[in-house]
């Protein structure tokens, strides 16, 4: 009998429970839009977006909206997702968030962002933001995340380390080179095992493809076709042969090595230039030094060659930015996802080397030095990942990262390719 | 004096708790039969009378806490496990109510669930072995050596006892770091060849030889400390007995101080287990630092990875529930030795 | 010829104590040493394997403190202070309650309920992390303390109960029957006699529920998403992922900052928890 009335007990206890958070779903969905004063916040990844730009942003939110803050969180591109999918849902979440272009569908699918109509999409750019942005923020035909920036790479190098050696003009030339510079104490290019971006250029040359629609909807993944092994071969020779970096680690401080003047190429966001040319001794303790009186006094930039000469196509690297479906206060999260999208503020972003959210601006891109002139092509040139809400899945399992790791340290290419492709399509067909 | 030197101090202070208690049931012979004839009746009376909601008031607390923390998500786990649930449903759609599709996906799930479990249960049993073993030598030792010994060795086991597991996981891995490890560069040193760049995460079997190491040597000194103090209570004249008799070091091992602590490993042994088969954190920071999540994974790095970062929280539910029955059905003896000890 | 021997083997044991020290104690050391010397000597050819003076040196710790680019520190150690104590509190007290309910009364449901709490540390925590979070959402408790106290608190309160039930079954109850027959109520008998017998267990539980809670970073990733709730396995996580420099001066610096606490409490207690550990384990 008392056992019954523990089980009576517990039961209560979950019944409660049940009817608690009910409630307090229900609280969640706002009855009526606040207005006056409030705090915005707003949800920035990782340090590619300059100091400047923040800077304006709060300075032309608070003046606009008179007793409002707005508040710049940043977040790590690591485990972003993770947090994005728990902090979008609550009553807490940011108002304004950044989001990988590749990893925007796993939240407009789901209804995270709040729809873009099609009057604001006209004020806020239309027809002159990036369309393949555009693409990777939409949803069954609504806007959802808008382009933020975009950055292509470019390849680095400094005179001081190549001599003599003449720079390389076909992708097949690239490989070459790399080896042939490659000792104990220099990498021809040096490439982190975990690095995927810089791969792909490499797989879409040789005629591969990453994963492909059929008619039926069915994907199919293409690492292993013949294009995407060739690809692979070439991969591993610089990465094994011509690069001295572990085959372990991430794309993070790229710098470093090459400060030190080990490095020949370097394949990076063109935003590094300015890491690069920093001083050797920063004023803030933690800060990373640069070299801007040896290597980064010559620097130069290049687009990577194709195949058969001109600009490869490359990974269209940067982001989306949307505003969150809980956000408390949508119209001053409205607020500033106008300031972002500016002409304004993008010319600041313009002026760092990224590319702006919309295309008229893309002549703010300085295109006097050869790294600008090279961020350009290599942006004429830029093809995205697979259109797919499961994308974001195959990143988030790090699933290319290991597999170039795996390449990087000498398995074999064709066992390799074969577990990608079964793995990638297994989750988009899933 | 660190941990090891005192003496365990619960035992002796139950030893002489229970002298006290001679002496006080010696008072009580006495008192019944004249001197304070109402006091112990009443109290005997007051003791018979303790009111049945008595203990439910004392559990109350903790049962809403843990009904409230606990069974609400167990029951919602359960709900969801039947459910297609992933981030849409998270922002308020409706679920869809799926059946065993989940179970079925992930019960079918060779590749994935399977290989997951399985090599959870290796490294879960590598590790218990390879603690238990160690904690055992180092217990063993720390008797036989001399207090300032036994006092420097004290001293290194408590640090690393202490250590959080966060931030012991990212030492080691600054300790076994691809580029600038100390490792890497004392292997060069000492091999001459070119360690700098050797990557021990990236291969499996290297990334869990770190990771037992790194569960190892935080687990160690919680065993050995415990097991010392269990060997430091066996009585004296009974191995000095032995050792008189002819007995060999390994067979007063064997035959005195093992049976003298057999309840303690038992404990020691279900605990590693449970702490061991729901590992995460090592792993988790790990994986971060380098190595191949799908090779890599153990049960709760898979449970999370399905669920926070990949949004099937329904198939993770099903994980989780299949999860508990498994550990249910091994650990079934020992619940239910429990349960007997309680009947008594 | 025997003493010859023995002093051969002591020797032998010593040379085996010293290599459990070495090994105990390396990694604790390097974290030290790496977080005192300067970024140039971390690593490569010029590691130092002491910080001399000559190039000893606190930057990493003003770095890690106080450096721009990070999360701010103050706050991430009041959070995991307040998150900590109020956990070990609640832990012990409720759980103290509960495990003298369970030794001290026999009453029907009493064994469901054993068996519950053993049942219960079996489910794997990372399959209740969205629930946990709705549940707190929907109290409005996100970024604060109390909310994140309640998910470590329920947390570890089964392993605490388990615990302490063993301790408190070791205590003989005849000893409170015998102090409440001198005139003691059993409150009182309870809290003179068996009381000051349980102190060794409380210390050897409240470290489980201590550990627990400055060190999980999982459920504080979900429930504290504001850089100003961070505790501090946030905080250090934010090092190693860090999308600028992997300053592992820095990272060793924030590490030291974690561990400190950590093993001042564990100098304070550690009399009395391998003692407690043995009773509660034997009874367990």
């Amino acid at each position: 009998m008392n056992k019954n009335r523990l089980v009576g007990a517990a039961a209560s206890a979950i019944t409660l429970t049940l009817a608690l958070s009910a409630c307090g779903n229900a609280g969640g969905s706002p009855a009526a839009e606040p207005t006056g004063p409030g705090e915005v916040r707003v949800w920035l990844v990782g340090s590619d977006t300059p100091p400047e730009a923040r800077d304006y942003l709060k300075k032309t939110f608070e003046e606009q909206n008179e007793g409002s803050t707005l508040v710049i969180e940043e977040q790590a591109w690591e485990g972003l997702v993770d947090k994005y999918t728990t902090a979008l849902s609550g009553s807490d979440a940011p108002d304004v968030v950044e989001i990988g272009n590749t990893q925007a569908a796993a939240f407009t699918s789901a209804g995270y962002f709040r729809e873009i109509t099609a009057d604001e999409f006209e004020t806020l750019g239309g027809d002159d933001l990036i369309p393949g942005f555009v693409e990777a923020g939409d949803w069954e035909d609504k806007h959802y995340a808008l382009p933020y920036y975009s950055g292509s790479r470019v390849v680095f190098y400094s005179k001081q380390v190549l001599g003599d050696t003449p720079v390389p003009t076909t992708l097949d030339e690239y490989v070459e080179t790399a080896v042939d510079m490659t000792t104990d104490d220099l990498s021809g290019v040096y490439w982190p095992g975990q690095d995927w971006y810089n791969a792909l250029p490499f797989i879409w040359e040789n005629g591969g493809f990453v994963a492909e629609q059929a008619e039926d909807g069915t994907w199919e993944a293409g690492f292993s076709s013949e294009g995407g092994l060739a690809g692979l071969e070439q991969i591993q020779t610089i990465m094994t042969e011509g690069n001295n970096a572990p085959a372990d680690a991430n794309e993070t401080d790229l710098q470093v090595p090459f400060c030190e003047g080990k490095v020949g190429f370097l394949s990076a966001p063109s935003w590094i230039q300015w890491s690069i040319k920093a001083p050797e001794k920063p004023e803030d303790p933690e800060g990373v030094p640069g070299c801007e009186s040896t290597y980064g006094s010559d620097l130069e930039g290049m687009a990577l060659p194709g195949k058969d000469g001109g600009a490869a196509q490359v990974f269209a690297g940067g982001s989306n930015i949307a505003i969150a479906q809980k956000s408390a206060r949508p119209d001053l999260a409205m607020s500033a996802y106008e300031i972002i999208l500016s002409d304004e503020y993008q010319s600041i972003l313009a002026g760092m080397g990224l590319f702006p959210a919309k295309t008229s601006l893309f002549e703010k891109v300085d295109q006097s030095t050869s790294i600008g002139k090279a961020a350009a092509e290599a942006a004429a040139n830029a093809k995205l990942t697979p259109a797919s809400p499961k994308w974001a899945d195959v990143e988030s399992k790090m699933l290319l990262q290991n597999a170039f790791s795996k390449i990087a340290s000498g398995e074999d290419v064709q066992t390799v390719a074969e577990q990608l492709d079964a793995d990638i399509e297994e989750i988009l067909n899933s | 004096m660190p941990a090891v030197g005192a003496r365990p101090g619960l035992s002796s202070q139950v030893s002489k708790g229970s002298t006290s208690e001679g002496r006080l049931s010696g008072r009580q012979d006495m008192s019944s039969v004249l001197q304070k004839p109402p006091a112990p009746t009443r109290q005997l009376i007051r003791q018979k009378r303790r009111p049945s909601y008595l203990p439910w008031l004392l559990l109350s607390a903790s049962m809403i806490l843990v009904g409230v923390m606990t069974g609400y998500p167990v029951v919602r786990l359960l709900v969801m496990s039947f459910q297609e649930y992933e981030r849409a449903q998270l922002m308020g759609q409706p679920a869809e109510w799926v059946g065993l599709d989940n179970y079925a996906t992930v019960l079918t799930d060779v590749e994935g669930f399977w290989t997951v479990l399985a090599r959870s249960f290796a490294l879960m049993v590598v590790l218990v072995v390879t603690t238990l073993v160690l904690g055992m030598l180092v217990a063993l030792l720390m008797i036989r050596i001399g207090k300032g010994m036994r006092l420097l060795v004290s001293v290194g086991l408590l640090l690393a006892w202490a250590m959080p597991s966060l931030a012991a996981t990212t030492v080691w891995g600054w300790v076994f770091d691809t580029q600038y490890g100390v490792v890497n560069n004392l292997l060069t040193a000492i091999t001459g060849d070119r360690w700098f760049g050797h990557s021990w995460l990236l291969n499996p079997w290297s990334f869990f030889l770190i990771l037992t190491c790194i569960v190892v040597w935080g687990a160690v000194p919680f065993v050995a400390f415990t097991l010392y103090a269990g060997l430091t209570q066996i009585p004296e004249e009974v191995m000095e007995a032995a050792q008189l008799d002819g007995a060999s070091a390994f067979q007063r091992f064997r035959l005195i101080q093992v049976p003298y602590v057999r309840s303690i490993i038992t404990v020691l042994v279900i605990l590693s287990m449970i702490w061991d088969l729901k590992l995460f954190t090592q792993v988790f920071v790990l994986q971060d630092i380098g190595g191949d999540r799908e090779l890599t994974n153990t049960i709760g790095v898979y449970v999370y990875q399905m669920g926070m970062a990949q949004g099937h929280y329904g198939l993770a539910s099903a994980i989780g529930v299949i999860f508990v029955i498994v550990m249910l059905a091994i650990s079934y003896p020992y619940v239910r030795r429990t349960l007997r000890e309680e009947e008594l | 010829m025997i003493k010859i021997r023995k002093r051969a083997a002591d020797a032998w044991f010593g040379v085996l104590a010293l290599i459990v020290f070495v090994f105990s104690v390396f990694p604790v050391y390097w974290m030290l040493n790496t977080s005192f010397l300067p970024n140039n000597r971390i690593r490569g050819e010029n590691l130092a394997f002491f910080p001399t003076p000559d190039v000893f040196t606190l930057n990493n710790y003003r770095a890690a403190m106080f450096g721009e680019a990070r999360a701010p520190f103050p706050p991430a150690v009041l959070n995991s202070i307040g998150v900590t104590f109020l956990t070990l509190v609640i832990a012990l007290v409720v759980g103290f309650l509960a495990a003298l309910a369970l030794t001290r009364f026999s009453f029907k449901g009493r064994r469901t309920f054993i068996v519950l709490i053993l049942v219960v540390q079996m489910i794997p925590g990372e399959a209740m992390i969205i629930s946990l979070f709705r549940i707190i959402d929907g109290w409005q408790l996100l970024n604060t303390i109390i909310g994140l106290t309640l998910v470590y608190s329920a947390g570890v309160l089964p392993f605490t109960i388990w615990t302490l039930r063993g301790f408190v079954n070791g205590v003989p109850k005849e000893l409170e029957e015998a102090a409440m027959i001198d005139g003691c109520s059993p409150a009182g008998a309870f809290w003179r006699v068996t009381f000051p017998l349980l102190a060794p267990g409380l210390v050897a539980t409240g470290v489980f529920a201590f550990i627990q809670a400055w060190n999980e970073f999982v459920m504080a990733l979900v429930v504290m998403q504001r850089p100003e709730a961070m505790t501090l396995p946030l905080w250090l996580r934010t090092f190693v992922q860090a999308t600028q420099a992997t300053n592992w001066g820095a990272v060793m610096a924030a590490a030291v900052l974690i561990a400190i606490p950590v093993v001042v409490f564990f100098l304070i207690v550690q009399g009395r928890m391998t003692g407690g550990l043995v009773s509660g384990a034997v009874k367990g």
